[in-house]
């Protein structure tokens, strides 16, 4: 089945060229390159569709296959559980070589979120691997959420109130902005 | 009863003896090939590291090429070595 994907995948990447006839030299190379993050992205797609993983799910934008809007759920008896995050994930043509861009479009009181939804977490900077993927890297911001890291903050005011998880969860249920609303 | 062969055609299967059956990195099958190839086989092999994990050799020189430092294996993190 991959085999013959990979025939069929490959076919207009290789007869484009031809096609356009005098802007050889430069496209092709391009072409190839981001034809292979489509067809890692189009795997990785209907891995999420076809595995059903609780809390997490993703999917591309309407026009964009290198631009994806991803959900996560807070998990049980977390101080998170019952909130539902967006985020978006934005694709390179290096993508699986380097991290996509990852960022909450929700507001997230979290000590390693700040206040635009950037994230830090050391998967997506220096210890990005290729073999990482949208899945893996939802999973990991989902349980980034129960355990965060308080030694390296960005948001300092959810990092000094975590070790009140009651106070803590009053302040996530006050600044929570529910999805569909 | 004698049987007389008069024509016989032979017909082979092989595959890569990895243990996974798709690459970490491309996500495609190892008896495919990487995205930058066409053909499955010796132009587009797999190659082991000395942690024993497998991938296209295409697609793990881009992802050694693409490290500032010692590059490690995608899977488990052990500095990428070749397989001697």
């Amino acid at each position: 089945m991959a085999t013959v994907n990979g025939y069929t995948g490959n076919t207009p990447a290789a007869t484009t060229p031809a096609a356009t006839g005098s802007k050889q030299s430069a496209p092709p190379t391009k072409t190839v390159d981001s034809h292979s993050v489509l067809k890692r992205l189009q795997s990785e797609l209907m891995g999420l569709m076809m595995g059903a993983d609780p809390g997490i799910s993703a999917f591309p934008e309407e026009d964009n296959i290198f631009c994806w809007k991803g959900t996560i759920t807070g998990s049980k008896d977390t101080v998170f559980e019952g909130t539902e995050y967006r985020l978006s994930l934005t694709f390179s043509n290096d993508y699986p070589f380097k991290s996509p861009k990852v960022k909450f479009e929700t507001c997230c009181f979290h000590p390693n979120v700040d206040l635009y939804g950037n994230i830090c977490l050391d998967i997506l900077q220096d210890k990005w691997s290729s073999a990482y993927d949208v899945r893996t890297i939802l999973l990991s911001i989902q349980s980034l959420l129960g355990e965060p890291n308080i030694s390296s903050p960005l948001n300092n005011q959810a990092a000094q109130l975590w070790s009140n998880q009651e106070e803590y969860r009053k302040m996530v249920e006050k600044l929570y902005k529910p999805l569909n609303a | 009863m004698k049987v007389k062969i008069l024509q016989w055609h032979a017909v082979a299967s092989w595959t890569w003896d990895a243990q996974d059956e798709t690459c970490g990195i491309c996500r495609m099958a190892f008896d495919g090939c990487c995205p930058d190839c066409k053909l499955p086989g010796d132009d587009c092999p797999l190659i082991w590291g000395a942690c024993n994990h497998a991938f296209h050799l295409h697609c793990i020189l881009k992802w050694v090429n693409s490290q500032t430092s010692q590059a490690h294996c995608p899977m488990c993190r052990r500095e990428w070595q070749f397989k001697e």
